[in-house]
């Protein structure tokens, strides 16, 4: 292993918050900041390839309209999750052969990238129109919020027991509810959204370790990731599933499948992952600063609510997103925000502990 | 002493070079990251023995361990059965319509195991499963036929997956048998069933034992089946941990290298064990310079119960789950009943307006054309040389060349990354043409030293008393004699090739996806439609391939043990 690589696992360890507050610390590269003289340049480079975990209809979606927007500029998306993403670019940094240009990654990961040199300094136009906690300085930004809801199949739930889950997440431990329940054992950035407010030390009174282990008393399928759990959701092999977010249940809602969400209150609502920003060595610099000063605009953040599902961060950008139209839409009420420190100091414990509620694979 | 140089010691040296930098250099670097500690994220610069104590002797690791290997060992016992039942039926009864029967066996092998889980999913789930719902209609019962979300479930579709590979591995000996022994075990008065056991199956001894290793070895390092399906039920096998350890957060990249090592101990016993089982290989020669095929034997009044059998292996193995394929591809979403608002054409649209996806067949093709020419030549070449010039070098690269078949594809893939990001290749499609030539070397030399050893050496030994050179020999005696092996264990490359996810998924750019991590992009995203949509057309290619190359050369793919 090489020494720039040792320095850049060890960083990711346990640099969240310091880069969060880190600022301006590289220099501002000298790229155009006029977006025609910008845009020449990126067609001059041709293309970029986007790193990115989100489900690939969507993201292509996106480089699809980007396309349209900007004509000769390209984007070649590699779908990554975001480990294998982290693990890649890594890897590709510690050995100089650099292939991405765009990342898409939790607020961890990017958090110690920032912190190790690897993201390049990019303010983008949109800056102040974005919520600050959706900022990294002005190297990386989360384009949408992450909330968490509970997915239903319409044919196998019925409306009264719709409501009841919507309440309070103390609903799905009713004995009717018992062996309909979907659950996922990944450990993942997402899936670690309610396991984490669960956990917390406020809310004990209402959830704690019991919560978890009253959870496994309800017998829940319990698969490998959240896109298995959603499709036998869909199927009605389960009746329900928990714990799901807006992006990854959109797509099929679009196609007419037999579901819908709620979101329980309070509900996670979170901006820790699609942490998005240029690589300080990205081999096609000016298409990729196009590509994210598109995706961070409103014109960009739209095309992002319609493909996404996710609600865009962009104060002047209303929510445009259909299903938010439908009389049974159950908007957030009472939204919970991750304690980041707690978050990164307890996520493999309190995964671990939620591995065993569960009963999943041993 | 003058060194003398000889075409086959240049030969050799090249071959040495190339297994070591494509076969041994990664394996070395995945072996060297089991001996470090870890960070959350990956490893530290830190020396240390915690990880490989953990797996060695941890009784976690130990029970995902147990759990591997009983798994493999009745899934191999049960692929086996059926395998070799298939292969005496049509390579050595009078059973008809054996044509079909032959090319309808092998097309489970042109389903990936990811593809052919997604349907039989869709088919034998609990509820919803087609296969349960369609035996509760026609029953009235309320009870679940089979529920695939089981350890039955696991063991099922892996046992449909691997029968073809002892079908296959079986059935080329079979066919190319001399047949008089056969019929004087007959005329000596022996049943129909005392032959078989007694002189049929013994004189495929070689084969039906290489077929076992592969399927076990094979078996005991799959990951996607045991853990899509085991996480449902609390069962973990090794290789699904190594997979969590590779892939999930925290990282523990020491501890899958270190249990990739453990299977690699595996292989390395049943090599062993291979070599001392036939290590008088003059006992298994098939071919020699007489050759009797024998009259076929005649089922009689089992005919109908074989034909029973061997319909109904055909429509759990091939039309089931193909046919759930195309339909899952036509759906919009899943779903358990067939309503009239469900159907479409959409993902075949998108398919082919996926920008991507023309790239992705040339890379499949260019791929699977190029690591089966590589690998027949390399591999050929290696058991020839362990076989006809053996010595602790030829033996001992025939080892490594074989050792990657041990290594998951995943384990594999991350030492690969390792050996190659600083290199030009990364990122190109020759870096994955490096990964698979050393994934499936292995294939070359096992199936080539089995071919090898049912040719008996006096064939090229008369050509070397004529005045040949050993080299010539080779050439004109033995490849021609070899030539459906070689054939057959070309396009048998190119299919695995195809289907080749584990080290694709690490090493593919943008650039370069071929058609199997193009599928699992979609799958891993939550469209399963569209990724049975690019599988039917992956089954279609490979089908295809099959076909064109049985219609226009008259090469059989089972033809891979013997040589005539």
């Amino acid at each position: 292993m090489t020494q720039l690589h040792t320095r850049l696992t060890r960083a990711l360890a346990g640099a969240a918050l310091v880069a969060m507050t880190a600022g301006t610390a590289m220099a501002q590269d000298s790229y155009p900041t006029d977006p025609a003289a910008l845009y020449e340049a990126a067609q001059d480079e041709g293309s970029l390839v986007w790193y990115t975990g989100t489900p690939i209809n969507s993201a292509q979606k996106m480089a699809e309209a980007f396309g349209e927007a900007y004509p000769g500029v390209t984007v070649e998306v590699v779908r990554l999750p975001n480990l294998q993403q982290m693990q890649r670019f890594s890897q590709e940094s510690a050995s100089g052969r650099h292939m991405a240009d765009v990342l898409a990654l939790d607020n961890v990961s990017m958090a110690a990238l920032i912190k190790n040199g690897f993201i390049a300094d990019w303010k983008v136009p949109s800056y102040d129109d974005i919520v600050p906690e959706a900022r990294m300085g002005t190297q990386a930004y989360a384009p949408f919020y992450i909330d968490t809801a509970i997915l239903y199949n319409t044919n196998k739930v019925s409306e009264e027991e719709a409501k009841l889950l919507a309440g309070d997440w103390n609903a799905i431990l009713d004995p009717r509810f018992k062996g309909r329940m979907a659950v996922t054992n990944q450990k993942c950035a997402v899936c670690y959204n309610a396991v984490h407010m669960f956990l917390d030390p406020k809310l004990a009174d209402r959830y704690g370790p019991e919560f978890l282990t009253k959870i496994g008393e309800q017998q829940p399928a319990v698969y490998p990731e959240i896109n298995i759990g959603v499709d036998r959701v869909i199927a009605g092999e389960k009746d329900f599933m928990v714990t799901v977010f807006e992006s990854s249940v959109v797509p099929k809602w679009q196609e007419g499948a037999p579901i819908r969400w709620v979101h329980p209150s309070p509900t996670p609502l979170s901006l820790t992952s699609a942490w998005s920003a240029v690589s300080a060595n990205a081999p096609s610099p000016n298409a990729a600063r196009l590509f994210l000063d598109w995706w961070m605009s409103p014109e960009g953040a739209k095309v992002q609510q319609e493909s996404y599902g996710g609600r865009s961060t962009l104060k002047s950008v209303p929510d445009n997103r259909a299903f938010t139209k439908e009389p049974w839409y159950d908007a957030v009420t009472e939204p919970y925000a991750p304690d980041l420190p707690r978050w990164e100091a307890n996520f493999n414990a309190d995964m671990d502990m939620w591995l065993k509620a569960i009963g999943g694979a041993k | 002493m003058k060194l003398k140089i000889t075409t086959f010691g240049v030969a050799w040296l090249v071959l040495g070079i190339l297994v070591f930098v494509v076969v041994l250099l990664p394996l070395l670097h995945t072996i060297n990251a089991a001996f470090y500690a870890e960070t959350d994220v990956g490893l530290s610069d830190e020396r240390s023995l915690q990880t490989v104590i953990d797996v060695y002797l941890g009784a976690d690791y130990l029970r995902y361990l147990w759990n591997a290997l009983l798994l493999s060992a009745v899934v191999t016992a049960l692929s086996m059965a059926i395998g070799i039942a298939m292969a005496l039926l049509v390579g050595r009864s009078d059973i008809p319509a054996k044509g079909v029967i032959d090319m309808l066996v092998l097309v489970p092998l042109f389903l990936s195991p990811l593809t052919g889980l997604i349907s039989w999913i869709s088919l034998g789930s609990g509820s919803t499963g087609f296969l349960n719902m369609a035996f509760r209609a026609v029953t009235g019962s309320t009870t679940t036929l089979f529920d695939i979300w089981s350890y039955g479930g696991i063991v099922w579709v892996m046992v449909l997956f691997f029968t073809p590979f002892a079908y296959l591995f079986t059935l080329g000996s079979l066919r190319q048998m001399d047949g008089s022994l056969e019929e004087a075990a007959r005329m000596s008065g022996a049943s129909v069933l005392k032959t078989i056991f007694r002189i049929t199956l013994p004189m495929s001894l070689p084969a039906i034992f290489a077929a076992a290793l592969l399927i076990f070895i094979l078996a005991a390092e799959m990951y996607t089946i045991p853990g899509m399906i085991g996480t449902n039920i609390g069962f973990t096998t090794l290789p699904w941990r190594i997979y969590q350890d590779a892939t999930s957060y925290p990282v523990r990249l020491a501890h899958s290298a270190a249990s990739g090592t453990v299977l690699l101990w595996i292989a390395i016993v049943g090599l062993v064990i291979q070599q001392r089982i036939t290590r008088a290989s003059e006992r298994f020669v098939t071919v020699s310079g007489k050759g009797y095929q024998g009259t076929p034997l005649r089922l009689g009044a089992v005919k109908i119960p074989a034909l029973i059998f061997v319909i109904g292996y055909i429509l759990l193995s091939v039309v089931l789950p193909f046919g759930t394929l195309v339909v899952s591809s036509l759906m919009k979403y899943s779903a358990a009943t067939l309503t009239p608002d469900i159907w479409t054409l959409k993902h075949y649209h998108d398919i082919w307006n996926i920008p991507r996806l023309q790239r992705s067949i040339t890379a499949t093709l260019m791929l699977a054309v190029l690591s089966g020419v590589i690998v027949v030549f390399v591999g050929v070449m290696i058991s020839f040389a362990e076989l006809r010039r053996p010595s602790f070098s030829s033996k001992a690269l025939a080892f490594l060349g074989v050792l990657p078949v041990a290594v998951p594809g995943l384990v594999y893939g991350i030492g690969l990354l390792w050996t190659y990001s600083a290199t030009p290749v990364y990122g190109t499609i020759w870096v994955l043409l490096l990964a698979y030539v050393a994934k499936f070397l292995p294939y070359g030399v096992l199936i080539s030293r089995s071919g090898i050893m049912q040719i008996h050496p006096d064939l090229e030994h008369s050509a070397r008393m004529s005045g040949a050179s050993q080299l010539q020999a080779m050439r004109l005696i033995l490849m021609p004699l070899m030539r459906m092996t070689l054939v057959s264990v070309l396009f048998f490359v190119m299919l695995m090739s195809m289907k080749e996810i584990s080290a694709s998924l690490l090493l593919s750019s943008g650039r370069t996806q071929v058609l199997s991590v193009l599928t699992w992009t979609y799958m891993d995203s939550g469209n399963y439609q569209l990724a049975a949509a690019i599988g039917v057309v992956q089954t279609l290619l490979m089908l295809a391939l099959v076909i064109g190359v049985r219609a226009l050369f008259g090469v059989r793919l089972e033809s891979a043990m013997s040589a005539k």
